[in-house]
């Protein structure tokens, strides 16, 4: 058959014997499972036992694009990763930007499945029909930035997915990166490629997409752009990227900490950070920055970012006093593969524990001070797993191993430090998203109307529920909320939250509210039918979402996890000090406190709205074969 | 069709490759930006480096595409 949209191929590759094969997807699988995060979850199950050790051989990755990545449909370039991963022990999905699924499509490929581990550092290189698994003793021990660098000075063009030293070193929380600059793989896909002495994938093609329908298409698209064209804030957000969808000097501010909030300033940032933007391909929102640090001990400094939200974000820890300072950290951490959010966290952590004198120097066997070059010794021992570091590289769930009862301090969810804190934002969709979902604490896939207190009044949410397709049915659900002061329930809400994003994420399309906004379910399915001829129904793709999501969960409890491992941290109910102000967990529009029992609720509710056993927080059988998905019982 | 000039800002050019899609879908029936009629180099190093291909005929599609403001058109001859 003809493959419009779609390549309709997966390359598998076996990196312990090199057996490499291509072979065909069957079109009732791509429209049960949509392409990318979807597809990704279905061909994982069909080939992950449960149980496998995260960072055996028997692991494996699935690397996937979406039937509109390759093609000029605006925001179409996401790759999406799934993999049993070593800081949460979940089996999930990850997602990144930059041009790798773009020429992973180009190449003539939809997915390409790993397994195994290499006899010796390999990278692979993809080109078309040749593929090649080469040598990488030279390039082992090289940063990402210089092993992406050597990879566009040797073949030009091309996607680059490359793992740092913190990757090789199987560091728990090691992330990969996309093109020197967007983050794939929180939970440690970085590891799971060390794992498999794997050090980069490098992928180019010239094959091409077609589509089904373009004139079609091509209306869609000159609307598409022409919303875009006369969006009033599209200047601003080209200039700012994300900073303008986060203003870090915000937080600094509520800390008490005006110089720095200067500092993360949009002028700051114009005048003497930003080098120039960069995008994702067919992206009309590019977002993506090169800094360039112009005077001071970093002068000359450039860094590649998937977000500047990154390093100031890194700039509202205690240790660092500058912006050149938290960029040139930022620089390193990204550098060896680290997570910029995990090495914050456990500063700050640290740095508390000290304070509070439940660690002491004899413990971390060093003297620690809240400055640069103490930031810089943690980041240097946790990636080549040096002293202490060896214990801080196995994750949140092994700090145990360095002093009894640290666990009641930390502030995680499944072994992820909490990346969305309500106390600061209040319980949104991506704040709850983050206890329900397995892989923990993460950034993607709870996001809504409610994101960082966005969403507005009442019938502005009404309106984004409409555009994100939620069923007329459900809508008067999603205003009952525990307490009538809450005006909505954000339990309820998160399953539309994850079901959108599932949508947007297995077609390829990005899922920042900048672009997110101009998506609505009806005009994505067009689309989707425009470019791959499939001619599916609304009811269709939001039906394969959900199965997609209930596939993944079910994954997960065969992995063990149930509706305990769902727990809001303990902290959640206690203030969080924040310089002078004490902050309170409040519901999104900060009417009402939320206590263990309203918490309770919102889960039974999440539960409820999934059609899913509410005892266990698990799919029901009844669920399970609505969407087809029973065989995975077994 | 028009035969135009085009002026290059590569330092306004973020590396969407709008342009060399919309060229190659527009003379080669797919999306295929390796045969576009207008060439990327160094997309995300500090400048990249934009040039057209000798069989480009300037007939301005690119420019027309490009949201950035890293292509301009300039009209030359209407035909």
């Amino acid at each position: 058959m003809n493959w419009y949209g779609y390549t309709g191929k997966i390359l598998e590759i076996n990196l312990s014997d090199e057996k490499i094969s291509s072979t065909g997807e069957d079109l009732k699988d791509v429209k049960k499972f949509l392409g990318g995060m979807g597809m990704n979850f279905f061909l994982g199950a069909e080939r992950l036992k449960p149980r496998t050790n995260p960072l055996s051989p028997d692991n494996i990755i699935v690397l996937g694009t979406g039937p509109m990545v390759g093609t000029i449909m605006p925001g179409a370039s996401r790759t999406s990763g799934f993999s049993k991963f070593p800081a949460t022990g979940a089996v999930a999905s990850v997602c990144g930007g930059m041009s790798f699924g773009f020429h992973l499509k180009q190449a003539g490929y939809d997915h390409i499945i790993l397994s195994g581990k290499a006899d010796k550092p390999k990278y692979l290189y993809i080109f078309d029909d040749h593929i090649d698994l080469v040598n990488a003793d030279k390039i082992w021990g090289l940063d990402i930035v210089e092993t992406t660098n050597l990879m566009w000075r040797k073949y030009d063009d091309c996607g680059v997915i490359a793992i740092g030293q913190a990757g090789e070193n199987l560091v728990f929380g090691a992330i990969t990166l996309i093109d020197k600059t967007s983050t794939l793989g929180r939970g440690g896909l970085g590891a799971i490629m060390g794992s498999k002495n794997l050090k980069a994938i490098v992928v180019k093609g010239s094959k091409g997409i077609e589509i089904a329908n373009p004139k079609q298409f091509n209306k869609l698209y000159d609307s598409f752009i022409d919303r875009v064209r006369k969006y009033p804030h599209r200047d601003s957000w080209i200039e700012l990227g994300m900073l303008r969808s986060l203003p870090v000097g915000m937080i600094l501010n509520a800390k008490g900490e005006k110089k720095k909030a200067r500092q993360c300033s949009d002028r700051n940032y114009l005048k003497n950070i930003k080098f120039r933007r960069i995008g994702c391909p067919s992206c009309p929102m590019a977002d993506k920055d090169i800094l360039e640090i112009r005077e001071g001990k970093f002068e000359g400094l450039l860094n590649y970012t998937s977000s500047i939200i990154n390093p100031f974000l890194m700039f509202t820890s205690d240790g660092l006093s500058s912006y050149d300072r938290a960029i040139k950290i930022f620089d390193v951490i990204s550098r060896y593969g680290l997570d910029s959010l995990t090495i914050t966290s456990l500063f700050d952590f640290i740095s508390r524990m000290i304070d509070q004198g439940s660690l002491t120097n004899k413990d971390l066997g060093f003297e620690w001070k809240k400055d640069y070059n103490t930031y810089e010794h943690l980041i240097e021992i946790i990636t080549y797993r040096n002293g202490i570091g060896n214990i801080l590289a196995d994750g949140w769930k092994e700090i145990t191993r360095l002093k009894a009862n640290l666990e009641e301090e930390m502030l995680t969810i499944k072994g992820l430090d909490v990346v969305f804190e309500p106390r600061f934002l209040k319980l949104g969709t991506m704040e709850f998203e983050q206890v329900v979902n397995p892989k923990g604490a993460h950034v993607a896939s709870g996001g809504s109307p409610t994101y960082v207190g966005a969403g507005g009044g009442i019938e502005k949410m009404k309106s984004h529920f409409n555009r994100m397709g939620i069923p007329e049915s459900a809508v008067d659900r999603l205003f009952r909320p525990p307490k009538k002061e809450m005006n909505i329930n954000v339990g309820r809400l998160t399953r539309y939250s994850e079901d959108w994003y599932t949508i947007l994420t297995s077609f390829g399309l990005c899922a920042r509210a900048q672009m997110n906004r101009f998506y609505s379910l009806e005009l994505v399915t067009s689309f989707y039918n425009a470019i791959t001829g499939l001619n599916l129904k609304v009811d269709e793709i939001r039906l394969a979402a959900e199965r997609s999501w209930n596939l993944m969960k079910l994954m997960n409890v065969k992995e063990g996890f149930s509706r305990q491992d769902d727990a809001f941290p303990k902290n959640w109910f206690t203030p969080l000090k924040y310089g002078e102000n004490k902050l309170e967990f409040y519901d999104f529009y900060g009417n009402v406190k939320i206590n263990r029992d309203i918490a309770k609720q919102l889960l039974d509710d999440y539960y409820d709205e999934r059609g899913w056993d509410k005892e266990n927080g698990t799919p029901s059988t009844h669920k399970l074969k609505e969407l087809g998905l029973t065989r995975y019982l077994l | 069709m028009g035969v135009y000039e085009i002026l290059i800002h590569p330092e306004k050019c973020v590396g969407c490759r709008i342009c060399q899609l919309s060229c190659s879908f527009l003379y080669n029936g797919k999306y295929l930006p390796a045969f576009s009629r207008i060439e990327l180099h160094d997309i995300y190093e500090l400048t990249p480096k934009i040039e057209f291909s000798e069989d480009c005929i300037k007939c301005g599609h690119c420019a027309r595409h490009c949201l950035y403001g890293a292509l301009e058109i300039i009209e030359v001859n209407e035909n």
